[in-house]
């Protein structure tokens, strides 16, 4: 098995978990995106040119996208979280981390890939058009926006006021 | 502090490593199983289209040697057995009733497409039997937002929108489809949104309404719901979420 695609798997197992995780947000769900992703980077490994992963970063996105569609069950994304922690509760860090997980799982499934690819790939706005299949300006407005809301989002202006009152 | 894209990069990176437990074994073995098994089921899917077709024109040719008589329709047929047994999902009526005046016409449903989902916007690819061509949407959620729109004459754009129940829609005739309708495939562009979709809030945020007004008129929500800023905020927001719907093609009847 030929011409690399072991090595590669070996090398980018981990990773590609980590971030389907992100996508996710189920490390169950996720280790099976990044199969069901390699699986079919495998069947196309030979016409692949360069580096694999915009490739299999694609995969990984589209499968995604897909499988919230027939796994939705209703579930509509809270504004806030209820019963939320006293923000002068000395567990607030967590609290913080929490409210920002919460966040990130209320965008959009394109709007949480581009997030992702960019602030935890490092891949370049153009690369990640190239990736999520869209121009260059409709994912700058995604950031945007993605990035809007969770500046806007209830349960982190807690967490700036209370670092405010600190 | 101010949350930077440092600390959102930072958060990334410590959440994603944070979660796993442990590294996750990669099995090569399970990828390639998968692999093949995919391609097994890409040729099954492939070969069953080319027999499909391959059934279509034989049976296409004996019914134009034979006569339509001489053969039972199999076609027609229910399935004898099914594992399982999907709902449709809405379905377009068999006719769309035109007045234009004094004038009444019905049209019968030349095609339609059924859509699973609701958020992002729908291209609908149809081939048009004249230049009297009708559109009708369906929905399984009566109250949720539709918009419609197509190419015109000269090259403007067209089409209609509001709630399904009030049946988004329309038809074209000689004086308002492009010149070259009948000349191949032609397209329109459909959303369907959810009834709690943030239409009035996303018109207001974006296109206005009159100066002094409270709140907008509904004739005015449902004309800003069809302004492209307005769509594509709204397919930002709600992303793609499972509604069935379905559209229906009418045409004028062949004399």
């Amino acid at each position: 098995m030929n011409d690399g695609f072991a090595e590669y798997v070996a090398q980018r197992h981990l990773r590609l978990c980590r971030m389907a995780y992100l996508l996710t947000r189920d490390w169950g769900t996720a280790e099976d995106v990044v199969q069901t992703a390699l699986a079919k980077a495998w069947l196309a490994w030979r016409r692949i040119e360069g580096n694999p992963d915009p490739y299999v970063y694609r995969i990984i996105v589209n499968t995604h996208a897909s499988w919230w569609r027939r796994r939705w069950r209703g579930e509509v994304p809270a504004e806030s979280i209820p019963e939320a922690a006293d923000p002068r509760d000395s567990a607030a860090e967590v609290d913080d981390q929490d409210a920002m997980w919460s966040a990130i799982g209320a965008l959009s499934p394109r709007q949480r890939a581009v997030i992702v690819l960019h602030y935890f790939e490092g891949r370049t706005l153009t690369q990640v058009a190239d990736i999520v299949g869209c121009s260059l300006g409709a994912v700058k407005s995604q950031l945007n926006r993605a990035l809007t809301r969770l500046r806007v989002d209830p349960d982190i202006q807690c967490m700036n006021l209370e670092e405010v009152q600190r | 502090m101010r949350h930077t894209e440092t600390d959102l990069r930072r958060f990334l990176t410590e959440h994603s490593q944070a979660r796993d437990h442990g590294e996750p074994p990669a099995h090569l073995d399970a990828i390639v199983r998968r692999g093949r098994r995919i391609r097994r089921t890409r040729r099954m899917l492939t070969a069953g289209a080319t027999l499909a077709c391959a059934v279509a024109a034989v049976g296409l040719a004996n019914s134009l040697l034979i006569g339509p008589q001489a053969i039972p329709s199999v076609a027609a047929q229910p399935p004898v057995d099914s594992a399982e047994v999907v709902e449709p999902g809405p379905k377009p009526p068999e006719e769309f009733q035109v007045v234009l005046g004094a004038t009444k016409f019905a049209m019968p449903l030349l095609d339609s497409q059924r859509f699973d989902t609701m958020g992002a916007a729908q291209t609908v690819t149809f081939t048009p039997a004249s230049h009297d061509t009708g559109f009708k949407v369906v929905c399984d959620d009566p109250e949720a937002w539709v918009v419609l729109q197509q190419r015109l004459k000269n090259g403007e754009q067209g089409g209609s929108s509001g709630r399904c129940k009030d049946g988004v829609g329309g038809h074209g005739d000689e004086k308002s489809v492009p010149s070259d309708w009948l000349e191949g495939p032609q397209s329109m562009k459909v959303w369907v949104f959810p009834a709690d979709a943030p239409v009035e809030e996303v018109v207001k945020d974006t296109v206005a309404c009159p100066k002094g007004m409270k709140e907008c008129a509904e004739h005015i929500v449902t004309w800003g719901l069809s302004q492209p800023k307005v769509l594509e905020r709204l397919s930002e927001e709600i992303g793609e979420r499972p509604g069935r719907w379905a559209v229906g093609i009418y045409d004028r009847p062949v004399k």
